[in-house]
């Protein structure tokens, strides 16, 4: 009974609906030989379970289906946009940046604003102990800034004479 | 369901009517059947294949051609029925005039009496279905889809369409006692 278990569950399925390969329908169809209550159930399946569906007559489409369809495209058409056309107009409108590439760009312009900041700074401090090197030269060696005169040199040209 | 040009399809999903009727043409006879027999009445088929007609029309235009569009179509439809019919669950019997038209002559009812016997038939032993194995059931039977195709177009495994088909046909074969086949 186990066995016929297995084979009533492919008649129910797979042998009924043509979805065995051969070696499967040979297998079921010697179990069908040599089992007369396989036999019967498998005829009960095709008679109440599969026939009557398949011999069911289809009904003709209504033939004022296509003008009442045609007529909803028409109107539409004509004036109010769905909801859908209405996002799709938007979504042609408004670009949404992919996130990955602006988040890349936004690192790559923090790098490259970090390290022209810092060069700035760097060469800022190094103008600034220059000047203050200059001042305590002048201030060490007791000259002053000279005046608006011609006469001599200023400490910073003795300094670089 | 009939084949259609990808041309037709590319003018239809850029808004022209004329190509949108050639897919009708080739579509309603599927979409209006496979309607029918998971609802289970006319009238909710009508309304049923309208929905799904829009829902194509507005949607083409995002087909990509990636997937066969008869299984696209498929999809749609089942999934559309299987949903109203889960949310309208009610059952409706077609009056005689309505199926055969007022005033039908005598020798025209006797001939359609053996459809009209297996079309009642049909639409009492859907009834004892719930909408997901109707769909597999009509899928398969009445329209002929492969297990393949009819896992694809209810997005489900196709074991899932194997044991929904052995549930509805061992159904089917509990009503043996409760269903009179020759005068229903």
């Amino acid at each position: 009974m186990k066995k016929c278990d297995g084979f009533r569950d492919l008649i129910l399925t797979d042998y009924i609906d043509g979805e065995l390969d051969k070696d499967a329908v040979a297998g079921v169809e010697g179990h069908l030989l040599d089992c007369s209550d396989c036999r019967a159930f498998f005829k009960e399946v095709k008679t109440n379970g599969a026939l009557p569906f398949q011999q069911a007559i289809r009904p003709p489409v209504p033939s004022e289906l296509w003008s009442t369809i045609k007529q909803r495209i028409e109107d539409e058409k004509q004036g109010s946009f769905s909801l859908e056309d209405l996002i799709d107009k938007l979504r042609g409108l408004i670009v949404f940046p992919r996130i990955v590439p602006v988040f890349a760009s936004l690192i790559v312009m923090f790098l490259a604003g970090s390290v022209t900041l810092n060069t700035i700074q760097v060469q800022q401090a190094k103008d600034r102990e220059q000047g203050e090197y200059l001042v305590s030269l002048l201030s060490s060696s007791g000259a002053s800034l000279p005046a608006d005169n011609n006469e001599g040199t200023t400490p910073i040209e003795h300094y670089f004479l | 369901m009939e084949d259609i040009a990808k041309d037709t399809l590319v003018k239809a999903s850029q808004g022209d009517t004329q190509a949108f009727e050639e897919v009708y043409k080739a579509s309603s006879s599927f979409v209006y059947n496979v309607a029918f027999r998971v609802v289970n009445n006319r009238e909710d088929a009508s309304e049923v294949a309208q929905e799904v007609f829009m829902i194509i029309y507005h949607k083409l235009k995002t087909f990509r051609f990636e997937s066969s569009f008869k299984t696209w179509v498929y999809r749609i439809t089942a999934n559309y029925a299987i949903n109203y019919a889960k949310k309208n669950s009610r059952s409706k019997t077609v009056p005689f005039e309505e199926a055969y038209g007022e005033g039908a002559v005598e020798s025209e009812v006797h001939a359609k009496m053996d459809q009209d016997h297996r079309g009642q038939l049909v639409e009492k032993l859907l009834g004892e279905l719930n909408p997901d194995q109707r769909a597999c059931v009509v899928l398969r039977d009445i329209q002929g889809l492969s297990y393949e195709e009819i896992a694809q177009a209810l997005n489900i495994n196709i074991n899932t369409v194997r044991s929904r088909l052995k549930r509805s046909r061992e159904r089917l074969l509990s009503l043996r006692g409760s269903i009179d086949y020759e005068k229903v």
